[in-house]
């Protein structure tokens, strides 16, 4: 039997993108029901290595991915490929950058 | 009560706010107004220029209506980051600013202006004195070559320097770059507040409305430190502020939501508790600051990398599409045969490929998705302006009339949404000053001028 499993699209109310200075950015994924948020973080899926491969980066290129229960919130920061409006930048607020994130998908409990 | 009350207006001056609601705040009683007017956010140019994010008559008209409340009530405003970068030319502006309007208004006051640009010949002898910089993010140090190449470099000041002005009676403090929270924090912690609740709170205040719900940048708020805690909550009656909307805002433009560093210590949120005060309040409690060892600011400056140019044209041809990276890769190759000075005059050529991949580059999942049309942004930056606008039309002329395999287009390529096709962008920058400076005394390089303003 495959595992089923919920889009973290269908749980999270924020999944959002910016810059943290010019040199980082970070993702903030935010929930409005608590069950939720604990859904996903006790599922233990999102993790730097997760990331890294969503992103394409190194794991070592991922600075923050931690769950922070004050604001319901799974908190990730990576360092910017190039530095906010370098040659090359695509994204100067760094603000689109979230679509990988919306491909997770959570286990659910059998 | 023992308290202090600050009035947050706007989180982007010049954007405009809540007229009704900023007027809701006074009726508050604040003790002051706190605006912050600048970031790093707006990318390199604003650094590297010295120049304004947005036009001046639209700061002006935002400092008008704070600074007549401050004056009618004497009650200090304390704007910092004047206007975006921070730097002296900016500075100048916002000075010139002030006294426009208390011309126009018939106002009088003292006001401090705090310098928060580093002398170029005096930052490379500290650089020196301190063996190298620690970099928050540029993979070189700060030398001298980086500073010479560096527009203006500034240094974000912390409490303190604002703390001395207004302990020397200022009633209006223009600043140059700080540090954003300690526009809110330094009227608590001149009269003993705890300062890892001021800066918390100055954290939340300097962004306005975005810690309410529904979160807007134009809603004024309205923070309250007392000797254990600090409430928070917006000016307009119709939004509130939740424990969840405030604990998020320790996420907001930050990399972690509870190791906060700032000027001279990091602010830990660790055990930061929000709690519902009521409807529309939130109380904070726990927020510790913790001080470094050795003080240090940060850094910024950017560094010019040349002159930019661009054309912007539409594809709609399937055929053309379906090829794109091989007839972009053949125009890059014809321009730099045409021409010779390419790595001399460290040229650059780049296309952002609207509809594909323009806006994640590298880190696009999806690689292969055929669009049925595509906005072609065809950038270059060269040592001149003019050789940046002579790629970048080179460039669009082999693409307009660029051959490829089934080519049915043979009339031309490339759809031009205006004339004239060439958009000459000017100095293009990159930040490479974001390095730590210790400092002995933390106003060191901060010098404040007090001018007393009449009339």
């Amino acid at each position: 039997m495959p595992v089923r499993t919920a889009k973290i699209l269908d749980l999270a109310q924020v999944i959002r993108s910016k810059n943290a200075g010019p040199f980082e950015l970070t993702f903030d994924i935010m929930f409005e029901e608590r069950l939720n948020y604990e859904l996903v973080k006790q599922s233990g899926v999102i993790t730097r290595e997760l990331i890294a491969r969503l992103y394409n980066v190194s794991n070592n290129a991922v600075l923050v991915c931690r769950a922070y229960d004050p604001a319901l919130a799974i908190k990730i920061t990576i360092r910017r490929p190039i530095s906010s409006g370098d040659l090359g930048e695509s994204d100067v607020y760094g603000c689109q950058q979230h679509v990988p994130l919306t491909t997770i998908e959570i286990p659910l409990a059998k | 009560m023992d308290e202090i009350v600050g009035l947050a207006p706007s989180g982007s001056l010049g954007s405009g706010y809540n007229l009704d609601a900023f007027k809701a705040g006074l009726e508050d009683g604040p003790d002051f107004i706190g605006q912050d007017a600048g970031s790093t956010d707006m990318g390199p140019y604003y650094h590297g220029t010295a120049s304004m994010f947005l036009p001046r008559a639209t700061y002006k008209h935002d400092l008008s209506t704070m600074l007549r409340a401050a004056r009618e009530r004497k009650i200090p405003l304390i704007v910092g980051s004047v206007f975006t970068s921070g730097a002296r030319k900016q500075l100048m502006d916002g000075v010139e600013v002030i006294r426009e309007i208390a011309r126009e208004h018939a106002l009088s006051f003292r006001v401090a202006v705090i310098d928060a640009e580093l002398d170029k010949t005096d930052l490379k002898r500290r650089v020196a004195a301190a063996g190298g910089l620690e970099s928050l993010g540029p993979e070189h140090g700060l030398g001298d070559e980086v500073i010479d190449r560096c527009g203006p470099i500034c240094a974000q000041m912390g409490v303190e320097p604002i703390v001395r002005a207004l302990e020397e009676g200022a009633e209006v403090v223009i600043a140059g770059r700080a540090c954003d929270d300690v526009l809110f924090a330094a009227l608590p912690i001149m009269r003993g507040f705890d300062r890892g609740l001021a800066l918390h709170m100055g954290k939340i205040l300097e962004c306005a409305g975005i810690s309410a719900v529904p979160c807007d940048l134009a809603e004024p708020m309205i923070g309250r430190i007392r000797r254990d805690h600090f409430v928070v909550r917006p000016g307009n009656a119709a939004h509130r502020c939740t424990t969840i909307s405030v604990a998020a805002h320790s996420l907001y433009e930050r990399g972690d939501p509870c190791i906060q560093p700032g000027p001279g210590g990091i602010n830990d949120l660790t055990h930061t508790v929000f709690e519902q005060e009521d409807e529309r309040t939130v109380r904070v409690t726990g927020s510790a600051f913790v001080p470094d060892k050795v003080y240090r600011v940060k850094l910024e400056g950017a560094e010019l990398v040349g002159q930019r140019s661009v054309v912007m044209v539409g594809i709609r041809d399937a055929i053309m599409i379906r090829q794109l990276d091989e007839v972009l890769e053949a125009a890059r190759q014809r321009a730099l045969k045409r021409f010779p000075m390419w790595q001399e005059q460290r040229c650059v050529l780049d296309f952002h490929v609207y509809g594909r991949n323009a806006v994640m580059r590298n880190l696009e999942p999806e690689k292969n998705a055929v669009p049925h049309e595509v906005g072609l942004l065809i950038e270059a930056v060269a040592g001149t302006q003019e050789l940046a606008n002579a790629i970048a039309m080179y460039v669009r002329g082999t693409l307009q009339h660029a051959s490829y395999p089934g080519i049915i287009t043979t009339a031309g390529n490339l759809a031009y949404p205006f004339s004239p096709f060439n958009i000459p962008v000017g100095p293009a920058y990159r930040f490479s000053a974001y390095h730590l400076l210790p400092l002995a005394d933390p106003c060191e390089i901060f010098p404040m001028q007090m001018i007393d303003v009449k009339n």
